[in-house]
């Protein structure tokens, strides 16, 4: 039979094909502000947000990382996305905002709780180190405070390398002056050295108000320096690279992955391998 | 850059062919405030975009021309047209738009067209049965 390339799907998929996502919403102890940002952001026609922990070790007392709290006793319904009749899917995430290389810990078993991890660094040291060796999703690009290093060409190639994104969030931008300078100067910094590339912009939104639609954003990414293609990859693609570097993480390299098997029914297949061919079956040498 | 169809005796319909980009951009935006009583003027609107676009591109920012064509204010609801060069400068100060006397607020932007006969209908609100 003839091979019909009409019938190749394209790799990789066209990004009309991305939804929108935010990746960065706080959480919120209150129950029905937290309900009301996501019923907006799912209004908006984001159709995956990730809740936000933030965690902020400091070196005179010993903190605990935060436990995520099941997503199904946050949020009573998941709210239907706009145009695409299907609930919201809502993620976790860890931030790990280091100060200190000791602040972040490979391999805590803590952080396996949540879908994404990301941190923050503050120092040059410890950005160099955060792009070229954590085990991370995302690097946080600070816009609280003028920027305390230049990026590097070095670290930020390897990042984009290893399938790191950073990410800038606006709702700093939008509640004061000051920030918006900080978030703008910052943004324009990294933009000169990533040429745009493995960027995702979030929100960090506390309150309803102060999410902004996919498309404002995808406008507000051309005042950060981004072009309109890298701007509207920010909040689709990159979003889902960083989602499948989640996986990636889990797994061995997205190739084998593990998962708890109920007990009863390991228990019956180790008693009983018979039908197994031999080349299954556990070697005892 | 318009083209009358003059083939056409009943002169009911006119075609309207573009062939330069479109001078103009329309958006429909909503304006939402923290406390949903409160209602503004037409001119309190525009005055508030206006200081929202001077704010962040300063005197330049502030010279782009725009127009506020229409106005409900039962729902806050606004259209505005501006010269498609400006388009960014504005659209971006309305995002960054979050507080109007004290209180937040947000600009929604419903739809942004070169033509403002596509704003007559929403496809996304539409049913479909």
């Amino acid at each position: 039979m003839p091979f019909s390339s009409s019938h190749v799907f394209p790799w990789p998929p066209s990004s009309s094909m991305a939804v929108f996502m935010d990746l960065n919403i706080r959480v919120d102890p209150d129950k029905s502000k937290l309900q009301r940002l996501i019923d907006t952001a799912a209004h908006l026609g984001f159709s995956t947000v990730a809740l936000n922990y933030v965690f902020e070790p400091s070196t005179k007392k010993k903190q605990e990382i935060p436990v995520p709290t099941p997503i199904s006793e946050l949020i009573g319904e998941l709210p239907v996305v706009q145009g695409r009749s299907r609930p919201i899917r809502v993620l976790n995430r860890l931030t790990v905002v280091t100060s200190d290389a000791s602040h972040f810990r490979p391999n805590a078993a803590e952080y396996r709780r949540f879908d994404l991890l990301a941190v923050e660094p503050t120092t040059e040291k410890l950005f160099h180190a955060a792009c070229m060796s954590y085990d991370v999703d995302i690097v946080c690009i600070s816009v609280t405070e003028k920027l305390p290093f230049f990026f590097k060409r070095a670290p930020i190639n390897g990042a984009v390398d290893r399938g790191v994104l950073f990410e800038l969030s606006y709702a700093a931008a939008i509640r004061d002056s000051t920030r918006r300078r900080y978030t703008i100067a910052n943004a324009v910094c990294l933009m000169e050295t990533c040429k745009g590339k493995n960027v995702i912009l979030s929100s960090a939104a506390e309150k309803a108000l102060e999410l902004r639609g996919p498309y404002d954003i995808i406008n507000l990414g051309s005042l950060f320096g981004l072009s309109d293609e890298n701007s509207k990859a920010a909040v689709s693609s990159s979003c889902r690279s960083v989602l499948l570097h989640a996986e990636t993480r889990k797994t061995a390299s997205g190739i084998i992955s593990t998962s708890r098997t109920d007990q009863q029914e390991a228990l019956q297949d180790q008693t009983d391998p018979g039908d197994e061919p031999s080349a299954k079956r556990p070697k005892h040498s | 850059m318009k083209h009358l169809d003059q083939e056409e005796e009943s002169g009911v319909y006119q075609r309207a062919v573009l062939k330069n980009a479109s001078p103009y951009h329309y958006m429909k935006v909503r304006l939402v405030l923290e406390d949903e009583t409160s209602r503004l003027s037409a001119v309190e609107l525009k005055q508030f975009i206006l200081t929202g676009l001077k704010t962040l591109h300063g005197e330049v920012g502030a010279a782009i021309n725009f127009d506020l064509l229409k106005y409900d204010e039962d729902t806050l609801t606004a259209l505005l047209r501006v010269y498609s060069s400006g388009l960014v400068k504005l659209w971006s100060s309305l995002t960054l738009l979050g507080s109007y006397q004290n209180q937040d607020c947000a600009f929604r932007v419903h739809q942004v067209s070169p033509f403002l006969l596509a704003l007559t209908g929403n496809s996304r609100d539409l049913q479909l049965d």
